[in-house]
């Protein structure tokens, strides 16, 4: 399939094309060339207002599948990543059964390949995810995980976590922790504050990340290994994150979009799909975090993008379960919040510090290059609704909401997908 | 005149003339229930469900008997005996109740929140009687109406809330009513039963220490230890319980001045309060009961709008 772009800016650091308009023509998956203008004929020629950059990535994302298969499948959820402008995206292993050996890596790298996005399974930490015993970590890396992380339950014993950390410098792994330290706020629905005071529902102080993210680092410090710290929603942590990279150590972190758009006082009306794990913060927590993005000290956005089915969000507060979907809505949401971002940075955010931290080919917009692309415009407005939803779940706060910021497309795998 | 909101859901949503006409609408039904012939037809062809998915027995009598003093119709739902024992959500069983032609919902429920949850779904008029640990509000109007029918007033009054302040509803409901109402309060307890947050939350004066508390105050709200809710050890013992923070007489004696003492029951005798206090002669533990049911007449009756 031949596609042509016309027009386009190219938002890529690591390209000679960086910053310029340019048409763009694409063959067969791969970049042939990239000239001010190309008069060729395409099978495809796009002559939207766009911006191209190479293909997003999402670190933390819940499939679903196997097990759950009423909340999300990975078509399902494949559909929703492209919708949003991502050419790879990261699963948890929280699934039945859990992500834990070759075979369970392999179905996921098997259905992934007939799909427009690249989806790489995370593997389990430890066997079934109950923090006791490391999991086969060697074994799933080499059938294709891309990383290690219990996901949705994080490893609570220090002891455990640091061999885990040993383990994986054997095939210089990754590890992705969500850091919430279980013992403390263990009954907790929402951030412990003012809020949670007024609402009299039991909270989860924000120490209970803190504590983790210091553990953590200590680990980090001790075993010489590399951690990516996800979902991290406090001023406190922050500053931990930024004194610990300042240090040398191989620590990263991400945020997720809802975290910089929501704070605790938006659950005055008891909003389910507000329900999240990592709880939403307080204000100035919120605020810190988009200062944190704007500075850089942020690596990466992660949608946390956590499918619930109707049942689990149409009931009491307590009762409901933890988690928004995220991926259809995550570039619109940061985009719509922080206009004075960059585009470098926004790319940086998206897609180049997580090729980084998890050493994935990079996709350089160059003649001769593979082509994994996302289409874009800042300009244009996002308006998600139940009936454009792509994922299988509707648990998002954004449905109804006017954001800032489109994806248009992308180009992955020898094939354009198009909004 | 009418209450600004059409549910009760948490004294939070009311203001200071909603929680006026309400006591001045409970005094005028205090004396109907003087009179030989206690019911009045105010909510004929009114239809009200009590839904209990909590245990309650103070409650949940004194709704039932307000109902019936208004000349309402009134079913009655209790967790064990119903569909949501075989595992009902809670709309569709109120849903199912409301195809039955229901006006008005009276909730207890063990999830803060679930109230409001309804009142975004249905239609009915719902009363919150009692939600997780979150508002109590019926118990605060009427913790408030005897201590205005003691006291004359509220304002300026001084009120020590004693005990498990974290787990309590009642706590939550008081400090809402007292502050709106003008009173001023101390909480006191444990440190591991007083949220952290209490005092930037409320404006609330918080007191570890109780015999302190009890020598500023003229009101003393004891609440009971909430062992049901508590999933995790938050003191020790019921006996260090009792010798730290339960009112005895002695300790009362010692204070030298005299303090009015009240409690929502059910009360965890030899616990946070002493036999001979609860029964003693500056106890309105059994006034707060009667007055319950005055207080829940004037809520009913003001939410179901029959005024004209």
């Amino acid at each position: 399939m031949k596609i042509l772009l016309k027009k386009v800016l190219v938002a890529d650091t690591n390209s000679s094309f960086d910053n310029s308009i340019k048409d763009i023509l694409i063959d067969n998956g791969k970049i042939i060339s990239i000239k001010d203008n190309i008069t060729d004929n395409a099978d495809k020629i796009i002559e939207t207002e766009l911006t191209v950059s190479p293909g997003w990535i999402d670190s933390f994302s819940h499939f679903c599948d196997p097990g759950f298969e009423f909340k999300e499948t990975i078509e399902t959820g494949a559909a929703a990543a492209i919708a949003g402008g991502f050419t790879q995206v990261f699963v948890l292993p929280n699934t039945q059964p859990i992500v834990q050996s070759k075979s369970q890596v392999e179905y996921i790298v098997q259905k992934s390949k007939s799909l427009g996005v690249t989806i790489h399974p995370l593997g389990a930490v430890t066997k079934n995810i109950e923090g006791k015993d490391l999991a086969e970590m060697y074994d799933m890396h080499a059938s294709g995980a891309i990383a290690f992380s219990d996901g949705l339950l994080p490893v609570q014993i220090p002891g455990l976590f640091l061999k885990a950390l040993q383990y994986v410098k054997a095939f210089d792994g990754v590890l992705i922790q969500m850091p919430i330290d279980n013992s403390i706020g263990t009954h907790g629905l929402i951030n412990e504050g003012i809020i949670s005071t007024q609402l009299g529902l039991p909270g989860i102080p924000a120490i209970a990340e803190e504590i983790m993210i210091k553990r953590d680092i200590e680990l980090v410090r001790y075993t010489k290994s590399k951690l990516h710290l996800t979902g991290i929603s406090t001023e406190k942590s922050i500053e931990l994150i930024t004194a610990a990279k300042a240090e040398g150590l191989q620590i990263s972190c991400s945020v997720t979009p809802y975290h910089l758009f929501y704070c605790d006082e938006d659950l005055q009306d008891y909003d389910t799909n507000l329900k999240v794990n990592p709880p939403l913060r307080s204000k100035a927590d919120m605020l810190a975090l988009r200062k944190a993005v704007m500075s850089g000290t942020i690596d990466c956005i992660a949608s946390h993008h956590i499918p619930q089915n109707w049942d689990n969000k149409t009931c009491e507060f307590e009762y409901a379960k933890n988690g928004m979907i995220g991926l259809e809505t995550s570039f619109a949401v940061v985009n719509h919040i922080l206009p004075d971002l960059s585009t470098n940075q926004l790319i940086k955010l998206f897609s180049t510090n997580a090729r980084n931290v998890f050493q994935i080919k990079s996709a350089t917009i160059e003649e001769g290059a593979n082509a994994e692309l996302t289409l874009f415009n800042r300009n244009k407005n996002t308006l998600l609704s139940k009936e454009n939803i792509k994922s299988k779940s509707f648990n998002s706060a954004f449905i109804n909401k006017e954001l800032k910021g489109k994806v248009i497309g992308i180009i992955n795998k020898g094939q354009l997908f198009l909004n | 005149m009418r209450l600004s909101t059409k549910h009760l859901l948490g004294i939070k949503h009311l203001n200071k003339e909603d929680i006026q006409l309400i006591l001045s609408t409970a005094s005028n039904f205090k004396d109907v229930l003087q009179r030989p012939v206690k019911k009045v037809p105010s909510l004929r062809d009114v239809t009200i469900v009590n839904l209990f998915y909590e245990n309650s027995t103070r409650t949940r009598m004194s709704f039932e008997l307000a109902e019936r003093r208004l000349s309402a119709d009134t079913l009655n739902f209790t967790l064990s005996s119903s569909s949501a024992a075989k595992g009902e959500t809670l709309l569709d069983t109120v849903n199912n109740i409301l195809s039955m032609k229901v006006d008005m919902v009276v909730m207890r429920h063990s999830a803060s929140g679930a109230p409001h949850f309804l009142a975004k779904h249905i239609p009915a008029a719902i009363v919150n009687a009692g939600d997780g640990i979150n508002e109590h509000p019926t118990q605060a109007l009427l913790d408030a109406f005897s201590m205005q029918e003691k006291f004359g007033h509220l304002e300026g009054l001084k009120v020590a809330i004693i005990g498990d302040i974290m787990h309590s509803r009642v706590a939550l409901s008081d400090i809402y009513l007292l502050k709106k109402m003008g009173a001023e309060i101390v909480v006191a307890g444990p440190p591991t039963l007083i949220p952290k947050y209490i005092t930037e939350a409320l404006n609330v004066r918080v007191e570890y220490n109780v015999k302190k508390a009890l020598q500023w105050c003229d009101v003393a709200n004891v609440l009971r230890i909430q062992l049901e809710r508590q999933n995790q050890p938050l003191f020790s013992s019921l006996r260090e319980y009792s010798l730290a923070y339960g009112i005895n007489r002695k300790l009362l004696e010692s204070l030298g001045k005299e303090i009015t003492i009240m409690h929502p029951g059910p009360i965890n005798r030899g616990v946070e309060l002493d036999s001979d206090v609860a029964d003693g002669p500056f106890s309105i533990i059994l006034n707060q009961v009667e007055n319950g049911v005055a207080v829940r007449m004037a809520v009913l009756y003001l939410l179901a709008n029959r005024d004209n």
